[in-house]
């Protein structure tokens, strides 16, 4: 073709119409994550792969498919338009070790996690709370308020999860939108509250006495 | 002569959605190579230029699908979660049409580029007016 590719398109392409931040939902299986992202956004499944189970071989008759090895998995996804020109993006992230393959590519460029709490499960999510320390990305435990579970003294839950002093530990209910929006604000609150408190340490040359600044995350 | 199959030899019908998506992407799990990699953040738009003829046989029905659902800019996982396709087809499916300069990347952050104080500050009042 004889004329450069500079079509209207293309121009158009160069400039961004949003950014895009995500934001991780973690935690055991039953924890909520599907209730919470459906509470506050549009909820419509990520498709991806999972590696079949000895377990499930026995469901799904492969004969003939030869090596198929994996099956396809619904991860919660949902957004939230903020403003003009800010999308949130609300990933679903299953807690259990086996999926566990896919949290680095999900938890890539995250600005943090919500991992949600079950009391009557709490083990659930122990390996995203390891996770996400391990990878010094912010996250907030937001225990789900189930009806038929008992009460037990955040306090207790934090000991219970060894969570440090700067991991907010939050109660909330799923399934109400104001709740939830809470959650959000409190993650995004802490990230904020980290940062500058990362950079007045770093500016005023103030000694801590907790390990390098880096331990803090992002 | 040969007997036909019994009917458990073949893939049965409930299992289309794991052996058709890589039928899709003719069995390719990566893309075309070079070029960046797509994370799920990562913004996507159509180009205006058209698909080419020659080769009809090279793009699936999902191509033209997902090349139909980049006129606005959407990320990849926008496209996954329209399309119902696994991430991995996407991914391939996306790159196919990068290298054809159907749709091309409009941002991508890269690990180490933290959305800044500003942003997070307006991430803030946007969940605060929500």
């Amino acid at each position: 073709m004889a004329s450069a590719r500079s079509d209207t398109h293309g121009g158009a392409a160069a400039v961004p119409a949003f950014t895009a931040h995500k934001i991780l939902v973690a935690g055991g299986f039953g924890a909520g994550k599907t209730t919470l992202v459906g509470a506050i956004s549009e909820v419509r499944p990520l498709q991806t792969e999972e590696a079949l189970t000895t377990a499930s071989i026995g469901l799904d008759d492969l004969t003939g498919v030869g090596a198929k090895t994996t099956t396809t998995v619904a991860l919660d996804f949902g957004r939230i338009t903020l403003g003009a020109r800010i999308v949130l993006y609300l990933f679903g992230m299953p807690g259990q070790e086996r999926f566990s393959f896919m949290w680095d590519e999900l938890a890539y460029g995250a600005l943090g996690a919500v991992i949600l709490a079950d009391v009557r499960r709490l083990g659930d999510c122990f390996p995203s709370v390891n996770y996400f320390e391990k990878r010094q990305l912010p996250f907030v435990v937001a225990v789900n308020c189930f009806d038929d579970a008992p009460s037990y003294d955040p306090q207790e839950i934090r000991q219970a999860l060894d969570l440090d002093p700067g991991n907010p530990l939050v109660l909330c209910d799923a399934r109400d939108v104001a709740s939830v929006k809470g959650v959000l604000i409190t993650l995004v609150e802490t990230i904020a509250s980290r940062r500058s408190a990362r950079a007045g340490a770093a500016s005023g040359r103030i000694a801590t006495t907790r390990a390098p600044a880096s331990r803090f995350g992002q | 002569m040969t007997e036909r199959p019994a009917d458990d030899a073949w893939p049965q019908r409930e299992s289309g959605p794991v052996v058709r998506p890589y039928a899709v992407t003719g069995g390719r799990t990566t893309g075309p190579g070079d070029g960046e990699p797509l994370t799920l953040l990562t913004v996507l738009v159509a180009t205006g230029r058209p698909l080419p003829t020659d080769d009809p046989a090279r793009l699936a029905p999902e191509h033209h699908r997902l090349l139909s659902l980049c006129g606005q800019q959407v990320t990849l996982a926008d496209l996954a979660a329209d399309t119902a396709l696994p991430l991995g087809v996407v991914r391939v499916l996306v790159a196919d049409l990068t290298e054809l300069e159907a749709i091309t990347v409009v941002g991508q952050r890269s690990a180490d580029q933290r959305t800044g104080n500003d942003v997070l500050q307006e991430i803030l009042n946007g969940l605060r007016a929500l």
